[in-house]
């Protein structure tokens, strides 16, 4: 085992960048899917059609292949060079985004009618009800499923690889390739990923339990 | 004479071939409670959203303190924020307690300070005599107090007007007499009120004037007593005959 405590900042450094584009992707896809979820619910069919548009897309290829346009495809279009970091970052925001946007219409959904009217009744806009009634009532009931929405992009983040980033996967990878030791390794790294990914649902149910509306027994 | 503060002209309401609202005109002075009855589905709930502006109307003009709100330039967040509205189904903000119910519009629509807003929040919540469960959620209260904090809720930013679609008609029985002696209380302060309501003994008590609805339109209008002794139409006669052997049963 005395060559992964050799090469531990290497292996750092991978979950280092790892952590950090799940956590952008997640945070950003959330900004931006309620942006899109509100798109969706207010925004008249021409935009619902374009979000919807852009929900398929994203949900309906291979992140890989996303990373590959808007790092390749894209910038020789534009003539500019891209960078890596900027490029991941963009597209983990994007596709987490469109999955997002699909948990947070539904909750809205799910809270929007009497919500909606009552938010009117007392002279507030129908941004303002929004704002002020149906997002934080929607965004609670997303909690659970935002979970699976982080471990999944944790475990898409190899895909990185794809535009030159050495995220965790990666750096086992070249320390296989170096030390012929696949098995350590890749326990190894399975472990760092299981704990790292259980962590976070373990910090997501707390917030669960302590954003709960009190009385209100919700069963998910 | 005194003041209207709200009226109605020729109010429709109209969905696809369906009438809900059929010609309907109506006003009510400072101070004075009118009650609207009739049978379910005869287009009540619907009339009265369309006073609120929540369902604007099809055809027809309305009136608040002689502006009108069916104005096509009329900022309609404006108008709603003078018209207090109280709802069958109750629908309090889930998340928010009873406190936070009653300050949202005070904050984010009148825009008063911290503390004004939280001192006019408890006073609405003391009118309602519910003070004591300010920092209660909806979902830990009984049906009764929920519609009591709805009704503070309505109360709060002093409207000019309270409008209450069938505020007890959910609760059950036994809840429905602290909604009543709530809205009593209302009554004789002087608050002017167009409520919907089947609360029969109530409606004796407080109204002025009581409106028999059915089919989309206002039938038949008179003081109470004429309603419970003799009412002019056939059909609010059958109408009364049926509720009032209702209550008796009950």
């Amino acid at each position: 085992m005395e060559f992964l405590i050799e090469r531990l900042p290497q292996i750092i450094n991978g979950f280092i960048l790892t952590v950090e584009f799940t956590i952008l992707g997640v945070l950003l896809g959330l900004l931006f899917g309620i942006i899109l979820a509100i798109g969706d619910l207010y925004g008249g069919r021409a935009l619902s059609s374009i979000i919807r548009g852009y929900v398929e897309f994203f949900r309906g290829s291979p992140i890989i292949i996303q990373l590959l346009i808007f790092f390749f495809t894209i910038p020789s279009l534009l003539h500019v060079i891209p960078n890596s970091f900027v490029v991941g970052a963009l597209v983990f925001t994007l596709n987490s985004a469109a999955y997002q946007k699909g948990y947070i219409k539904g909750a809205m959904e799910a809270v929007f009618e009497d919500q909606m009217t009552a938010g009117l009744s007392i002279g507030l806009s129908k941004a303002q009800t929004i704002f002020y009634v149906i997002l934080p009532q929607a965004l609670r009931l997303v909690i659970p499923a935002w979970t699976n929405e982080f471990s999944s992009l944790t475990k898409s983040t190899p895909a990185l690889l794809a535009i030159g980033v050495y995220e965790l996967t990666s750096v086992a990878k070249g320390i296989t390739a170096d030390t012929f030791r696949p098995l350590e390794t890749y326990a190894f790294v399975a472990v760092i990923y299981l704990v790292w990914i259980s962590s976070v649902a373990k910090i997501a149910d707390v917030l669960y339990e302590k954003v709960k509306i009190p009385g209100v027994e919700i069963s998910v | 004479m005194k003041d209207t503060i709200m009226a109605c002209q020729n109010l429709w309401k109209v969905y696809g071939k369906i009438v809900a609202v059929k010609d309907v005109s109506l006003r009510i002075s400072e101070g004075e409670i009118k009650l609207i009855f009739g049978p379910s589905g005869s287009g009540k709930s619907t009339f009265l959203r369309c006073l609120a502006m929540l369902t604007p109307p099809t055809k027809g003009d309305i009136f608040l303190k002689g502006d009108r709100l069916t104005r096509s330039d009329v900022d309609l967040n404006k108008a709603r924020a003078r018209i207090g509205f109280v709802f069958q189904h109750i629908w309090l903000f889930r998340h928010l307690n009873a406190l936070g119910n009653v300050e949202l519009a005070l904050r984010r629509v009148m825009k008063l300070t911290k503390d004004e807003a939280r001192e006019r929040a408890m006073q609405a919540l003391r009118e309602v005599k519910m003070e004591d469960w300010a920092s209660h959620y909806p979902a830990q209260l009984s049906g009764g107090q929920q519609q009591r904090i709805g009704i503070a809720r309505a109360l709060a930013r002093k409207p000019d007007i309270i409008l209450l679609d069938e505020p007890t008609s959910a609760l059950d029985p036994e809840l429905t007499g602290e909604v009543i002696d709530t809205l009593r209380d209302l009554a004789k302060k002087g608050i002017t009120m167009l409520i919907v309501s089947h609360e029969m003994p109530f409606a004796r008590e407080v109204a002025e004037e009581m409106i028999f609805f059915d089919e989309g339109m206002i039938v038949e209008t008179g003081p109470p007593e004429r309603f419970f002794t003799n009412p002019d139409s056939e059909r609010a006669k059958r109408f009364m005959a049926r509720l009032i052997k209702r209550t008796r049963r009950d």
